[in-house]
This record gives structure tokens, sequence and C-alpha cells, in this order.
């Protein structure tokens, strides 16, 4: 932590010295690395060594063979041909049993986690916490009286082996992103490892948020950690993941699928800040489907990764059921993200609201897109789009392609973008107010992504904050 | 030309794949990215020579490469117009397509630097499988054009209307789109604001009723720096009506101080339609303002409440929406051709007898329209 | 008094949630003119809107009559054909409708002014003569891109074509500059001459009041009706203002507590 105080000598150190927050990396040494690529062989490895049921190595199988016969997506936006999956190592485990005492993990993970201010935000704030690193859940702890309260989180893998879970994972596992979505989905259920199983039963409330972290720490390795919520009726949970990882030269994939099922009356917040360095190609696969009366509600910032294709999808499928999406995304120099969202307004008189901001710099590429699709038995429904894109230079881009179906005479749809570039007078009127021109320029950026911010607990708002004044930092000197 | 005899075994229609792709695309299965037509094999194959300057060749139509090349092979003749510099010409530049005998037009116009013109394009009529106009403008610099394109036909007709135009430095293009009819109706429209401070205004207005599908690409390449583009669409979608609507802004490295918008407000008072929109805004430069903007669904409330106190309901009001895009392309339909089109189809739409109104109100009938 | 024209009892209404009137009475007889005044925010606005039956406010309690006939649960649109009109602060704009298809339309909807095209068009030919109405105006689209005097015009030529039984003008003459005060203020005058319709005038401000003869003068402070009295009561306003009003409800309300 020492270099972190040091004194910025110049420009170029600014960013590497702040960037050291995320960047540092730890060792493999000892840890159980399968092959680059993918193969049955790999595939069937993961397997046993999980001790899956039978009906998993299947559901695995038939995805690689779904994923050997799918084309790369072909046409769409930022390239991802530098990512050559030949050369991804599909599985890394650290070589260390899952604790569930602060304790017990191994001194290097600890000491991972406690820079990235895991265990202390956990103390503060969170009913429960899991983390990752690379392909395996390292910890897992909850507080006793959620727990108490009937609220199952674990890892996926630890709910197949309880007689009492398996059979709910079994229910849902897989129903909502099907592994023939496209080709990093099948890929995902190939090889997927790690990630949550949350249970929140009928009624309860959670107090606070539960929160994973997701830290990929070997280089040329893809994380696919796979999350199962399910709300059940009139229960409510905040969930909050963070991802981050060190900057390599070479790519590394993260292939994640995030199944969300919120039933009737319930509420499920699902909140995001993703930091995965820039060498990452995140290509993650996000959904949810909403019951009735019901409420799904994302916030999402998107910071790192060189290439990503994230576009959560939320299905309202029971009457009066509601979204919204928050989200922000920032991309600089040799970041491509094609960011966004996606809502299905089925149910009559269903709500969706989306509220994105992105911003561009140092030759960053940012596109927005977005699909609002109205059902025919959508009656009444409406849906608001609003995104707000900001210019900091002339090398970067920012595209905003946002679509509309609409099936319903009654329904009513809204849209409103815009793209432009903080004005001259908002930063002659600050300067002349005593704020030097990067002070000016790094305050209105964070205005600007006020709406976000404050839909996030304090500390990662905070986190946010500090992540954009390091990216304006880079640009001023 | 040698007319080429038709070979026995030559497909009686071609399909066009992709018509009206917009230059940056979505998920392929929101079928939004393109338009696929089944159009009558032209009636020659083989090398089609030049009828236009080969200037209007690099002319972007916004319908696609391969619908262009079908449409001047369709044509079998173009039409071409040059306006000389400084020239004023009062006389609208007029052409006509009688869509119930299946003409196709191909028409290019070169408005030389600091004259002034105006073109009428209506496709009128049914009953004649496919109809299609091709319109390619260039502009020079300081020309005003005003393009006034009006799609006005009936019953099971199929008609591609394209409008490619191209404005140097200073070049002013006013641009009022109609369709009012039409089973299945393609138009595309790309403006490129290549000059600085050139500019583009485009009101267009639509109906679409019954079981048509109507097919709109619209695109503005905004690459002279100052360019100012102006889009404004309202529509209204009845019945089983199937609408796509694709509008681009690409706002150009090196464009800077260009601000391009675009809004749209669909009213929809069928209750099986299909409304499609893509309102895309490309950015690469920093210096710019884009903007768009869309209201789909029903009259707003404000306004509800402001014709409910003038005492329309809504189906009253709904109606006098209908009736007004017919007025308001009567009105601005400036040759006496293409206002009788439209009032036809008013006739078809809204009943004869309020399309005799629409006419007698608008003082038609005594300028002997 | 069965030949009053409005006849309002006890309406108390406001938003959803929020009441703004309580218990208003007012009657105006046919052909009269009334003045309704009182300070910003006194509720004027909201009393005209609520006659006129605009669905943004809802009636808690009390009636509205039309010439005997209760009207309080009718639509803006049966009120409008029944003969009320309300000239609109701030009228909206409708993009699409050039104002002939509207004026055509809306005079097309009541059974005393259907009329050929022809006679239509001589008729909106001479109004908007007499309002200095460019008729380049009638094929653009409603309320579009018009100045605030120019839609104060346009809201002029719709009352003088429609010429109801009761023409309710609110602050008709607020951000105007003086050609288009006195154009309006023709409008005004060539209603009571032609029409003979009642008039309820809404304003803060006396000035336009100074050409019309007035028979009733009522004041309005925090949603309550708290004076009435003849024309006289204008220039009472004029020299004192609202503020003894004011502070006579205040007190009113401290005695009750």
């Amino acid at each position: 932590m020492s270099d972190a105080t040091e004194t910025p000598r110049k420009r170029a150190q600014v960013d590497d010295i702040n960037r050291s927050l995320y960047d540092f990396r730890m060792s493999e040494e000892g840890y159980e690395r399968y092959e680059d690529g993918l193969s049955t062989d790999i595939v069937r490895a993961i397997s046993e060594r999980k001790d899956e049921p039978r009906w998993m190595l299947e559901l695995r199988l038939e995805a690689l063979a779904a994923y050997e016969e799918m084309a790369m997506p072909a046409n769409w936006g930022p390239s991802i041909e530098m990512l050559d999956l030949d050369h991804i190592s599909t599985y890394v485990s650290p070589q260390t049993k899952q604790a569930n005492s602060w304790d017990d993990v191994p001194d290097d993970i600890k000491r991972t986690f406690e820079r990235l201010g895991i265990p202390e935000a956990e103390r503060e704030s969170l009913a429960g916490v899991g983390a990752q690193y690379d392909s395996e859940i390292v910890y897992h702890n909850m507080r006793k009286e959620v727990a108490d309260q009937g609220v199952i989180y674990t890892t996926i893998e630890d709910a197949l082996h309880d007689p009492e879970l398996e059979p709910i994972v079994h229910e849902y596992f897989g129903t909502l992103i099907g592994l023939r979505d496209h080709k990093f989905a099948a890929l995902h259920y190939a090889v997927w490892s790690g990630g949550s199983f949350v249970y929140v039963p009928e009624g309860v409330t959670l107090p606070y948020p539960l929160q994973s972290y997701f830290r990929l720490n070997a280089q040329g390795a893809g994380q696919f950690e796979h999350t199962l919520i399910i709300v059940e009726p009139h229960a409510d949970l905040h969930f909050i993941e963070g991802c981050s990882a060190p900057k390599y030269y070479e790519a590394n994939l993260h292939a994640g699928a995030v199944e969300l099922f919120v039933k009737d009356h319930a509420k499920l917040r699902y909140s995001t800040i993703e930091n995965w360095s820039k060498n990452m190609f995140n290509l993650n696969t996000k959904r949810s489907t909403v019951g009735a009366d019901a409420t799904m509600e994302w916030v999402s910032g998107s910071f790192g990764s060189h290439v990503s294709y994230l576009y959560p999808a939320t299905l309202l499928q029971g009457a009066r059921s509601s979204c919204e999406f928050t989200g922000i995304t920032f991309a600089g120099a040799t970041q491509d993200l094609d960011t966004g969202c996606k809502v299905v307004l089925n149910g009559p008189d269903t709500t969706a609201s989306v509220d994105t901001k992105s911003i561009s710099k140092d030759g960053g590429v940012n596109t927005f897109r977005s699909s609002i699709v109205v059902g025919r038995r959508a009656d009444r429904a409406r849906a608001s789009v609003s995104c707000a894109s900001l210019m900091l230079d002339d090398i970067s881009r920012s595209d905003t392609i946002p679509a509309m179906d609409v099936r319903n005479g009654s329904a009513s749809v809204g849209h409103e973008a815009t793209i432009g570039r903080i004005s001259d007078d908002t930063i002659l009127y600050l300067m002349s107010r005593g704020c030097s021109e990067g002070e000016a320029r790094t305050m209105v950026v964070n205005g600007f992504a006020d709406p976000v911010s404050k839909e996030l607990p304090m500390e990662y708002a905070i986190e946010m904050n500090n992540l954009i004044k390091l990216e304006m930092e880079g640009a001023i000197g | 030309m040698m007319a080429q005899t038709i070979s026995a075994d030559q497909a009686d229609t071609t399909i066009l794949a992709h018509v009206n792709v917009p230059p940056a695309q979505t998920w392929n299965y929101l079928r939004i990215n393109d338009l696929s037509l089944e159009v009558p094999t032209p009636y020659f194959a083989g090398d089609v020579h030049a009828r236009l300057p080969r200037l209007f060749e690099r002319v972007e139509c916004g319908i696609g490469a391969d619908a262009v090349t079908w449409m001047c092979r369709a044509a079998g003749d173009a039409r071409y117009v040059e306006v000389r510099a400084d020239d004023e010409r009062a006389e609208p530049l007029y052409v006509d397509v009688d869509a119930s005998s299946a003409e196709v037009r191909d028409t290019g116009v070169l408005v030389r630097a600091g004259a002034r013109a105006t073109i009428v394009t209506c496709a009128h009529g049914g009953g004649g499988d496919t109809s299609a106009s091709l319109l390619r403008v260039i502009a020079e610099r300081d020309a005003r054009v005003t393009i006034v394109e009006i799609v006005a036909c009936e019953g099971t007709q199929q008609h591609l209307d394209a409008v490619g135009i191209s404005a140097a430095e200073g070049a002013r293009v006013e641009m009022r789109q109609y369709a009012l009819g039409g089973s299945k109706v393609a138009l595309g429209l790309c403006c490129d604001l290549a000059g600085a401070s050139s500019r583009l205004e485009l009101d267009a207005r639509y109906l679409v009723g019954g079981t048509d599908v109507l097919d709109v690409n619209h695109v503005v390449r905004q690459r002279g720096r100052a360019t100012r583009a102006d889009i404004v669409t309202t529509g209204i979608l009845a019945d089983a009506a199937r609408k796509t609507m694709r509008e681009t802004i690409d706002l150009v490295h090196g464009a800077k101080h260009a601000e391009g918008s675009e809004i749209e407000t669909v009213l929809v008072t069928g209750d099986d339609v299909v409304n499609k929109t893509l309102p895309v805004i490309l950015c690469d430069e920093e210096d710019v303002a884009g903007s768009h903007g869309a209201s789909i669904g029903a009259i707003s409330p404000e306004q509800l409440a402001f014709l409910g106190a003038r005492g329309l309901d809504e189906s009253a009001a709904e109606r006098l929406f209908a009736r007004a895009l017919f007025d308001d392309a009567a009105i601005h339909a400036p040759v006496d051709e293409a206002r009788a089109a439209v009032l036809a189809r008013a006739a078809t739409v809204l009943g004869a007898d309020v399309a005799r109104d629409v006419g007698e109100v608008l003082g038609f009938d005594q300028r002997g329209a | 008094m069965s030949h009053q024209l409005l006849t309002i009892s006890g309406l108390s209404a406001g938003t959803e949630d929020k009441p703004i009137l309580h218990g208003i009475d007012l009657t105006i007889g046919a052909g009269e003119t009334h003045v309704l005044m009182g300070p910003n925010g006194a509720g004027k606005s909201t009393l005209g809107h609520v006659i006129m039956g605009d669905p943004a406010y809802h009636v808690t309690d009390g009636t509205i009559a039309l010439a005997g006939e209760d009207i309080t649960d009718k639509g803006p649109d049966k009120r409008s054909l029944a003969g009320i009109f309300l000239s609109y602060q701030a009228p909206v704009e409708v993009p699409g409708v050039p104002l002939y298809s509207f004026l055509r339309t809306i005079c097309q909807m009541r059974p005393e002014l259907k009329t050929t095209a022809r006679t239509f068009r001589r008729r909106v030919g001479e109004i908007a003569e007499r309002l200095d109405i460019d008729q380049g105006f009638l094929t653009r689209e409603l309320n579009v891109g018009f100045s605030g005097g120019e839609r104060k015009k346009i809201e002029m030529l719709q009352l003088l074509l429609l010429r109801p039984r009761l023409a309710i003008l609110d602050e008709t003459d607020s951000g105007l500059d003086v050609d288009a005060l006195s154009v309006v203020s023709r409008g005004i005058e060539t209603y009571r001459a032609e029409c003979d319709g009642a008039l309820l005038m809404i304003t803060h401000n006396t000035r336009i009041l100074e050409r019309l003869t007035v028979d009733r003068t009522h004041v309005m402070v925090h949603g309550r009706m708290v004076a009435d009295g003849p024309a006289e009561l204008i220039d009472d306003i004029d020299a004192h203002g609202f503020s003894h009003f004011e502070d006579a409800l205040a007190q009113k309300a401290e005695a009750q507590q």
C-alpha cells in the first residue's frame, strides 16, 4: 500500500500508481491449472473434480457440442478477433478449500481481498459475502440472523451436494439463459465454475445487501461463474457483485451467466461495479424474469475490460411488474464497450425505465445498445429510455443504437438520447470560481455520473467516484 | 442500347434481400436490420449503360445498392436535369410515377452553385405490382433545394422510393416526405452533408392502415463542419399496420460544430399494430450535438385536454390527426397532379366527403386543381 | 334564478394529491361580464379549468350547472359542445395538425356552425383579418413555433369562430406586447358585441378591463371566494391590492381554530 501514498511526479505515473489498487497480481505457483482451450476431457475433468450430479455433466457436454457447432458472432459491435479461445485456460483453481472464516483464507488471497476492501465492507454493511478467486469461491460467509430466516447464500457447487437444494438448482439452472442463446452462453455452460446460489424465502426482507466479489488473478484464463438467485414472493434482496483483475498482456475472458428469478410481489436490486483490467473480454450474460407486482432494479457501473458485450435482460412477465435500469459506462484508451440492456414487457400495466450514461475519452469507444419490446398482451405498458453520452475528446467515439418494437396499441414508449461534450461555458464558469480546468472537468463528469452513484451503497459510490477521478486524472496532468 | 431477349429460364421475380439496411445494426432477432422484397426481374440483363452522369453513382440512397441497381435497370431510361448556376427555377420539377402501370423512374438532378429548385415526386394509383422512384440530387455550393416526396399508392401496390442527396458547402435542403399508402412501401433516404454549413430539414409523415407495411431508412451523414440536420417524423398507425422506422444521424470525424436532431411521434390507433423504431446516433467527433426523442402511443394527455376543451373527444381527435396529415400533404404539394393524388388517396382513407372538404377548405376547387 | 347561465355551488376540487378549491359559489347570468381576480396561486386558473372539465382536476364536492343542466360529471368535449369556451394561458402545441384542419373540424362538430367549405373559408378569413392574423398561419401547425402573442390571437380566432355562450378567458392579457394586447382587446369586444355571450375574465391585471363594462367582480384567495361586488371593486383592488383580503381570510381561519 505504501506506493499508493507516494506523491506522483509525472503524469504517466499517476495512472500507474493509482491503478496499483487493482493491478497488483499474485503468483499462480502451486495452482491447479487446466490446459488451454476446450475439450471433452477438460469438461469431464471439471465436472469430476466438482463431483457433480449426472444431469450437470450431461448439460455441460451438450453445451460443449453446441459451442463447437455455433459460429462466433459475426458483424457485431467491437471485434473479438484478438480473443483466441484456444489459448484461454477455462479452469484455474487456487488449490484451497472454501473458507467460512476470514482467517482460514490463504494469505496471498486474503491480502488481495483486503486490498480491495472486502472484509471491511462485510463488517460494516453486508449481510453476507462470497469471494471468488479465479475459478473457485475461496470464502463464503453470511450473518447468522440472515441464515436463521432461511436465506441461503452458497455456491452452486455446494448446493448441488445438498439433497434439499439440489432439486431447486436442477429446477432453475439454465432455464432462463439457454445454452444455445449464443456461442458464449454455450461456452459458459460447458465450463462454468464458481458463482453464487441465493435463495430468499417468501416474505423475507434482507436488511443489508449480499455481495459477491470476483477476482481473476491468473493470466490467459477465463472466469465462468454462474449466479442463480431466486427471490420468492414478497421477499426483498439487494445483491452486489464486484469484479476486478490485474493487468496482463494476454487476453483474459469473463463469460459469466446470471439468472435471476423474481417472484410475485418480490423485489430484487442487482448492483454491479465492474473494473476488469483492460485485457479482459467481458462477454457476460444476465437475465431476469419478473412476476406480478414484482420489481427488478439494475444498477451497473462498467469501467474496465478491453471489450464488453453486456446487456442485462429483463422479462416483465407478471402484470404490473416493473424494471428500472440505471447504468454508466466509462470507456478510455484501448476500450471498446458495447453495453446497454434489453427489456421485454409482456404483462399488462408493466413499466420499464432505463437511464444510462456513457463517457468516452482517450480514444475509447462506447456503444449503447438497447431493445424495448412490448408484447401484444401488454396493455397500458409504459417504457421510457433515456441515454446521455459525454464525449471528452475528438479521438473517442460514442454510438447510440436503441431499438423499440411495440405491438400493443395502448402502450406508450418514450425515448430520448443526447450526445455532446462539456460546454466551454461550464468549464469557464467553474474556473472563474477558482477550480483548475482538471478539477472542473472531473466535477462535471462526476455530476454527470451522479444519478448512478446515488443508486449505489455509499462505499461503492465512493469507489465509483474514485474510478472516475482516476480515469480523468490520466487525461489532464 | 440494345434490348436483350429474355431467356426462357429467367426467373420472373428477384429477391432484394437487403433493402433499407441502417449504417449500424442491432440484434438480428428483432428483425429490424433490413427488409426483403420480391420484385419483378427487369426485362433485360447484362450491362447497363450509365444513363446519368457518373457523378450520381456515388450518391448514397439509403435504400441500398441492390435496390438502386434494380431501380436503374427496371427504369430502363433516366431523366437528367441540370439547374444552371444561380438560376431560380420557379416551376417545380415533377416526377410522376403511375403505380397502376408499374412505372419505375430514375431521375438525377444537378443543382449548380447558388441555384434554387423544387423537386416533386409522386407515386399514385394501384394494382400495378411493383413501382419505384429513384431520385438523386447533387446540390452544389449554396444551392437551395426543396424536395416533396409523396407516395400515395392504393390497394396491393408494392412501391420503392429512394432519395439520395449530396450537399456541398452552404447548400440547404428542405424535404417533406409523405407516405400515405401502398401495401408494401420501402422508403430510403440518405443525405450526405458533405460541405461545411450544409443543412437538411426533413419533415416526414406517414399514415399506415389495414395490413400495410411501411419500411423506412433515413440516413444523414454529417461530414462537413457546422452542418445541421433536423428530422421531424410524425405518423399514425391504424388497424394492423406494420411500420419500421430507422433513423441514423452519423456525426463523422471532422464534423466539428455539427448538430443533428431527430424526433419521432407516433400515434397508434390500431390494436394489432407492429411498430418498430431504431433511432441511431453515431458520434465520432467531440464538439458536436446529437439528440433523439421518440414518443410512441396515444395522444398526449395535455393535447387531449386541450382538444377536449375545443369539443373533440379522443376518437374525434384521432380523426383530426388523420385528416390533418392529408391536409398538410395537400398544402405542401406544389403541383396540381400531386395534390390530386393526395386527395384521391384521402378519399380512400377518409371517405369521399372528407376528401372533398379537404380540397374545398384549402381552396383547391377554386384554383382548378 | 332559473335564467342563470352558469351556477356553481359548493365546489371543491383539486389534483389527485392536493385540494385547491374550497366551497366555491359563483353564478353568471347570460350575456354578463364577470371578472375573477386574486393573487398568484389563488386557484383562479384552476377554477377556469374545472369549469371546462379538465381531467387533471377532480371535483370532490359541489356541482356545476350550465343553463340549469348539471354538467359536473361531463367531459370537456361535451361542455365545449354545450357552449363553454376556455382560452388557455399556454395553448398546447399540436404538431402535425395544420390550423385549418383543426378549425374546420371543431366547427363541423357543432350543428349550429356546420356550413359549406366556402362559407367557412370566408368566415375564417374575415375573423383573421380583424385580428391581424396573417393567412399564412392557417396552413401552419397548431401553435407549433407560435409566439405567445400569436397563440393568444389564435385563441381569439377560435373564440369568435365558435361563438360560445360562456367564454372564460384565463390571463389572456399576460405577457403580451402593446400591439397584441390591443388585438386581444378588440377580439373580446367583438365577442361581446356580436356573440352576446357571457364572459368570465380571469386576471390579476386591471388594465385590460378598462374598455369592458363589468357586471360583477369576484375575488379569490387561497382557493376560496372572499369577496364579490360591483365593477367598482376593481378600482379598490387597483389601489390596495389583495393583502387585506388575505389578512381577513387569515383572521377568519384563526378565529375558527
